[in-house]
């Protein structure tokens, strides 16, 4: 038996107090491909910086073909044989494609002026082999999306690594270009190389993986096959949040409601990357809406258009009034507040001023009578409320941020993941808030989530989002049959 | 493309060598100047455009290469070249320090650093101002030239040397390299380049130039004065005629240069407000035209 | 007594320097901006106060009023005309603005300096002060006008204090500075949040100005040492930490003070400069920096 080509041991990075990756560790063999899988904040970026030693390890080793890397410096381990690829493309504007690949063929020269004579000709080949044999003397400016990643592609794999490491391989290509860079990756797997697809789901890299292994919150929650990993108990409590299980209330009829929120034909553009493509929704007055699905499928871009935060195409009546155009600030003024995954607390700011700030359009009496509402929703913020924000828990700064939002007293709540990395304790209060604010209020909501068990049980309709686009819609008792069987 | 500019720049040569047989030595002195602040902005673009890194203190590298020049010159009687050597080598190590905290800082503080220095350079002349000549300058007992036309030829060639050598590097392999260090130094340590190391060298090969730059111009002027190698405003300048010009062209810079001297010659009858005038101007390209003269010509050859 | 003099004296051109220094870091924590021109903005108010005083004979008052309204009317000026259009640009590379807009600040504060050396000369001038006479402190001639100067620079930062902490749109400000996004998010309209700071740095840094003139007089010359000692400061603090740049205008200003006591007033900067150096160096982000 061969020995890997890339071996990880008991790696371990802490940030400050935070223990980013716990004990990670796993080996790759020549002819194989590994895939990472993990939601954001589960810390496989920061376990591919550190193989590539970008971020330093604090306990742990990485062994490129026998020899230990680890703490070694960027540049070295790329000449000792690993090339990386990525989330982001950033080429160089003024240089074309062949010269951006011959300079990934470059020695580490101060003195070399001019290229040795076959760099040329390999740069050329790299080019062919990657599929931009046609674009080689454009400039980056003029290439379309699926060229740029093919590009970053071409540098990694220009000195003929040991080891290729890419992070989120499929990230803003249409299906027929996943299917070709498919194909691409493949052809690494078969000359031998040790390849590491780091991505939020196992579903969009099954096909291509040897093996998966799973994470979550920095340590290893499963490792398999992708069908194994796929139905794994423990990968699915985490990322599901456990069985699904048909939601307890009654459907509402569909139609019988104004619709508040109007989202037609939203089109989203990062860069070159298609965030959002055509997309369709609507919101009716007191209605609960979960948008459901994983990490960069598109449901903050989404928000973010809905809130004004990113330029869009289409378009986003509330109320019947178009919203494109307006600033952030008078969208959340007309009655849509987010509260955005980020949470954008005040961290140096307490409880209390935050709060104060949320509500700040009241007069002091409505204000502190507001306050206190909340603080019967949430208690715990009472007991905090002089506390800087950033001292709190996660879970405490969440429910301080959905309370900052509900100070605005909004018409419409939108909730981007507030379940991100919270224990089920949390979860549950988090839940029992949201009935409570349902059955009191008639506000209307649009949750975002991940964790679809958290999101049905409170929901009147959902929508299911992948790689940015509607894949379905329908009631909750609906999903549990059709949609959420194929969802991971 | 390149043979293009590369011609032009030859043919604008060719004018600018026999334009003493036609000029009067007042304008002559007024382009010698022009031309050896202009290598300092050729210094700085590469510095700025190619490793990514403001230096808002070249003034401090022509300084110490000119100060370093003039000391030697006029307290141990050495001669022209042998000082001219010295100041390239003393703006070298400074150049050398400089690059030190620029490899750890980001954003305003390494720019914060650079002035910083300037300013420590002018204090430290004025306070020693018994060996220095403080504000009124250190005479020195040698000369490149009594003549006008041959002073002039002295900076054309330096400039057209400097610039040569220069605008080489920049459009060399290791020119591409330093691009790729200034815009995104991660990726360019995941294709396997030192970081470091490049850009330490960026420091060294713009310190050179400007040092030399700085120790030839006191020859030139017979005086080392802090007024025309070390003040910020003259930091400016260069600055101004590199952003004018048109970043990352290096030839521009020099082009700013020249510019910069001529307007404030045809501006001279406004008195102090010619610097008012021009330095608008340098705003409003800034604003509007960040493409700089050559900048906006080639983009305007590039859309025919 | 020569201790008791530094003493008074530091105390009273840190009181100053801290009006100053502190406008000129909420600019940057509020607004991002490192504003080169605040040496000239601070001259340029002096040198109007004591024309107006003076030449226009509207007296002390009036100079004074005149000299906080230009610094106010050039901080609106230098934000419209200058920041802004870079800030809000298409053209610009998003990580290259901030070099911009500290080039741009950088060649507007020569141009002030330039045009009110030529409309007044670059003599040194002294606005007339508000109080006069002197007064005994220990055995220590002190001019009235430095009290004055240090009791005005206390208020005003008080005022600031209160303004900041205890009022709806001063908590504002603080927020922008913290989390501009979590702010618009919540209904504040961003372009109102920069309009007030810079409304609030142009009095400061007005009021900065006057008092160094009534204090110690001013020329156009000083723009350039203005805006280094007040980037000193503010580095020294902590850039974007109000609290961190008074107590850092105070070592600032009786450093040297000091210095040009006891060694000689023409290199008082230098001890400052050394020190910025190894504050760079070792610890980057200053005494309570954030950022």
């Amino acid at each position: 038996m061969t020995a890997p080509l890339l071996r990880v041991e008991a790696l371990t990075k802490r940030f400050g107090g935070l223990v980013a990756v716990k004990d990670i560790g796993f080996a790759i063999n020549g002819g194989e491909i590994l895939g990472l899988i993990g939601p954001n904040g589960s810390g496989k970026s920061t376990v591919m910086k550190c193989i590539m030693g970008i971020e330093r390890p604090n306990e742990g080793s990485v062994t490129l073909d026998g020899v230990e890397v680890a703490g070694w410096p960027t540049h070295r381990i790329a000449r000792a044989g690993i090339g990386i690829v990525f989330q982001h493309s950033r080429p160089l504007h003024r240089q074309t494609v062949l010269e951006h690949i011959k300079l990934a063929l470059l020695p580490d020269s101060l003195l070399k002026l001019a290229a040795d004579q076959g760099v040329e000709q390999r740069a050329r080949w790299v080019a062919a082999r990657v599929g931009l044999e046609h674009v080689m003397d454009r400039l980056p400016g003029t290439l379309p999306f699926a060229d740029l990643r093919r590009l970053e592609l071409a540098k990694a794999v220009a000195r003929n690594p040991k080891v290729v490491l890419v992070d989120e391989p499929f990230a803003g290509l249409t299906a027929g270009e996943v299917a070709a860079f498919s194909e691409l990756i493949a052809t690494f797997r078969a000359e031998g190389k040790a390849v590491l697809l780091v991505d939020h789901n196992v579903k969009g890299v099954a096909a291509l993986v040897d093996r998966v292994l799973a994470m979550y919150l920095g340590e290893k929650v499963a490792e398999g096959t992708a069908d194994e990993v796929m139905h794994d108990e423990t990968v699915r409590a985490v990322y599901l949040g456990g069985k699904i299980e048909p939601a307890q209330r009654p459907p509402r009829a569909a139609g019988s409601r104004d619709r508040l929120l109007d989202v037609r034909g939203v089109s989203v553009l990062y860069g070159k990357a298609q965030a959002l493509d055509d997309v369709s929704l609507h919101v009716g007055a007191g209605e609960f809406v979960s948008v459901v699905g994983l990490n960069g499928a598109g449901k903050t871009t989404l928000f973010n258009a809905i809130s004004g935060l990113v330029p869009y195409t289409g378009a986003i009546t509330w109320n019947g009034t178009p919203l494109q155009h307006r600033s952030v600030a008078r969208i959340a003024r007309g009655g849509i507040v987010q509260c955005p995954e980020s949470r954008e607390l005040f961290g140096d700011m307490t409880v209390r001023e935050n709060l104060d700030l949320g509500g700040h359009h009241l007069g002091r009496e409505a204000r502190a009578k507001q306050i206190d509402w909340l603080f019967g929703l949430f208690p715990i913020l009472q007991e905090r409320q002089t506390q800087a924000a950033r001292t709190l828990s996660g879970g405490e700064q969440q429910m301080l941020a959905i309370a900052r939002a509900l100070m605005m007293q909004p018409k419409l709540l939108v909730l981007d993941e507030p379940t991100l990395g919270l224990a089920p304790v949390i979860l549950e209060q988090l839940s029992k808030a949201l009935e409570t604010l349902r059955q009191s209020t008639d506000i209307t909501v649009v949750l975002g989530e991940q964790n679809v068990t958290f999101a049905l049980p409170h929901a009147d309709r959902v929508y299911v989002v992948e790689h940015g686009r509607i894949a379905w819609e329908g009631s909750p008792a609906r999903f549990a049959e059709e949609a959420g069987t194929g969802y991971l | 493309m390149k043979s293009r500019v590369a011609r032009l720049a030859l043919v604008a040569l060719a004018i600018l060598a026999i334009l003493p047989f036609g000029v009067s030595g007042y304008v002559l002195g007024l382009l010698t100047l022009a031309f050896y602040y202009g290598v300092c902005a050729m210094a700085w673009d590469l510095l700025f455009g190619f490793a990514g890194e403001v230096n808002f203190g070249p003034s401090f590298l022509m300084g110490l290469g000119a100060y370093a020049a003039a000391l030697l010159n006029h307290y141990a009687g050495w001669p022209i070249p042998a000082c001219l050597v010295a100041g390239a080598v003393a703006a070298v190590a400074g150049g050398a320090v400089l690059a030190v905290p620029a490899l750890k800082l980001h954003g305003p503080y390494f720019g914060l650093v650079t002035l910083v220095a300037v300013l420590l350079l002018q204090n430290f002349i004025v306070l020693f101002a018994g060996i220095t000549g403080g504000e009124i300058g250190l005479d020195l007992p040698d000369v490149l030239s009594v003549s006008d036309r041959i002073n002039y030829w002295y900076a054309l060639g330096f400039m057209a040397v400097s610039g040569a050598i220069l605008f080489g590097l920049s459009r060399s392999m290791v020119g591409l390299i330093l691009q790729a260090c200034g815009q995104d130094a991660t990726e360019a340590a995941a294709l396997g380049f030192n970081v470091a190391k490049h850009k330490l060298a960026a420091f060294c090969v713009s310190a050179l130039f400007s040092g030399l730059a700085g120790a030839m111009l006191i020859f030139y002027m017979g005086t080392a004065s802090v007024g025309t190698t070390v003040d910020i405003g003259v930091g400016v300048q260069i600055i101004i005629a590199a952003v004018l010009g048109g970043r990352r062209t290096i030839l521009g810079a020099a082009i700013g240069s020249i510019f910069l001297i001529v307007a404030g010659e045809i501006l001279r009858p406004l008195g102090q407000l010619s610097s008012f005038v021009v330095s608008g101007i340098a705003l409003v390209v800034i604003l509007f035209f960040q493409g700089g003269f050559l900048g906006a010509a080639l983009a305007a050859e590039a859309r025919k | 007594m020569l201790a008791l003099q530094i003493l008074i004296d530091g105390f009273a051109i840190s009181s100053l320097y801290a009006v100053g220094a502190i406008g000129f870091t909420l600019i940057f924590g509020v607004s991002g901006v490192l504003n080169l021109s605040h040496g000239a903005i601070m001259a340029v108010a002096a040198i109007i106060a004591w024309y107006v005083a003076g030449d226009l004979g509207a007296g002390s008052y009036g100079g004074a009023l005149a000299g906080i309204a230009t610094g106010l009317a050039l901080s609106l000026v230098t934000y419209g005309l200058v920041v802004r259009p870079i800030q809000s640009s298409r053209t610009i590379a998003h990580e290259e603005k901030e070099i911009f807009v500290l080039t741009s600040t950088l060649l507007w504060g020569l141009m002030l300096q330039v045009l009110v050396a030529y409309i007044f000369t670059d003599n040194p001038k002294t606005v007339q002060p508000l109080v006069s006479g002197v007064v005994e402190i220990l055995g220590v001639r002190t001019p009235r006008n430095e009290i004055f100067t240090a009791i005005l620079s206390w208020a005003a930062i008080g005022l600031l204090w209160q303004l900041v902490h205890r009022t709806r749109a001063g908590k504002s400000l603080l927020a922008a500075s913290i989390n501009p996004r979590g702010l618009a998010l919540l209904g504040f309209e961003l372009s109102n949040i920069y309009l007030l700071v810079w409304v609030i740095y142009g009095v400061l840094a007005g009021l900065a100005g006057v008092l160094l003139g009534m204090f110690l007089g001013v020329s156009s010359d000083n723009a350039g040492t203005l805006t280094a000692s007040a980037f000193s400061i503010v580095v020294l603090g902590g850039l974007g930490s109000v609290t961190g740049s008074l107590i850092a205008a105070y070592v600032v200003g009786y450093l040297e003070t000091v210095t040009a006591y006891l060694v000689s007033p023409s290199i008082r900067t230098v001890p400052v400069l050394l020190l910025l150096v190894l504050v760079v160096y070792l610890r980057p982000q200053g005494l309570l920096g954030r950022r």
